[in-house]
């Protein structure tokens, strides 16, 4: 259980393993906000029921809301300290929620550092056990139910998003960068 | 009296996305975007990422910290507006999972939560009537 302190503790700072990097915010823009709604179809992983009717529309670099629904098989980890010692902290194993409830999550869409397609995810959760819980969405594992589940789309044009390696924290991570334009 | 303004008309502008790196502090990070970006007023659109313990204020006054790291945060809403004396506040209120999934919400407290691995937000700008 979390504390609460009469006094709060002041936040703490990491020392991670890589050079610190002077650019603390690497931050891009479109001219407009281009929306999109989505729903997720049945039957398909969520990784592929977002994927491939935006790419579809010709967009590569999204960020969405999932809206609530049901999942017949949900799969998500969380990121306790990495014992290993190559980064602060590392995805956990995967832990099983059966068929959960998708109460809403952000999905982030990008690409690999091969150019394939990626979906980053978070979201909060109803396991099929009735807990609620939180954390890192396995999309490829994880089933869209029987109903479609609605999802709103933000694209983010003129620039993309690519998982480049972060020296800093020793991780490949999702990042914007000038479009590269081939597939 | 006081005068409230309850309805604000305007129009979304420009889409920002970042990545704010380790240690940084959320709402200060979403602040220092809409510098970056030359926003006064926005609504975040999507955030993801990961903080190194979390801090949310309860009705009492005083504030829940959640040990990590990481803590995952799972969502988030929130928007930030400039004030009066022209500077800008972000009010962000979302819920995080610890390291064993639990969950637990509330509006974050400015400067105690900092990142741990990354933070990706998506800000759309908001251009009140008037204004543009």
């Amino acid at each position: 259980m979390p504390d609460t302190p009469p006094r709060l503790s002041p936040p703490r700072t990491l020392v991670h393993p890589g050079p610190f990097d002077p650019v603390r915010i690497r931050s891009m823009h479109s001219r407009r906000g281009r929306h999109v709604r989505l729903t997720l179809d049945p039957g398909r992983s969520l990784f592929e029921a977002l994927v491939k009717p935006l790419h579809e529309m010709g967009i590569k670099s999204a960020s969405t809301t999932v809206l609530g629904g049901l999942f017949s098989a949900l799969q998500y980890c969380v990121a306790p300290p990495d014992s290993s010692g190559k980064a602060v902290v590392a995805y956990g194993r995967p832990i099983d929620a059966g068929s959960a409830y998708m109460i809403f999550g952000n999905a982030t869409l990008g690409r690999s550092a091969q150019g394939a397609p990626l979906v980053h995810c978070h979201a909060a959760i109803r396991t099929q056990a009735g807990l609620i819980k939180g954390g890192h969405i396995l999309t490829e594992q994880s089933v869209v139910g029987s109903a479609p589940i609605s999802v709103l789309v933000t694209s983010l044009d003129g620039f993309e998003l690519r998982v480049t390696y972060d020296p800093e924290t020793n991780i490949p991570l999702l990042q914007p960068h000038e479009e590269s334009g081939g597939e | 009296m006081n005068e409230v303004n309850l309805v604000e008309t305007g129009s979304m502008g420009r889409v920002a996305y970042a990545r704010i790196a380790p240690n940084e502090d959320l709402t200060q990070g979403v602040e220092k975007l809409c510098l970056a970006q030359g926003f006064r007023n926005a609504f975040v659109r999507g955030a993801l990422g990961s903080l190194v313990d979390a801090c949310l204020s309860k009705q009492d006054g005083t504030c829940q910290q959640i040990k990590g790291p990481a803590v995952e945060i799972v969502s988030l809403a929130g928007e930030v507006r400039s004030q009066d004396d022209g500077s800008l506040r972000a009010s962000l209120s979302g819920v995080v999972a610890d390291v064993e999934g639990n969950v637990y919400g509330g509006p974050f407290v400015a400067g105690f939560n900092p990142i741990c691995m990354t933070f990706e937000v998506t800000l759309e700008e908001w251009l009140p009537a008037g204004t543009q």
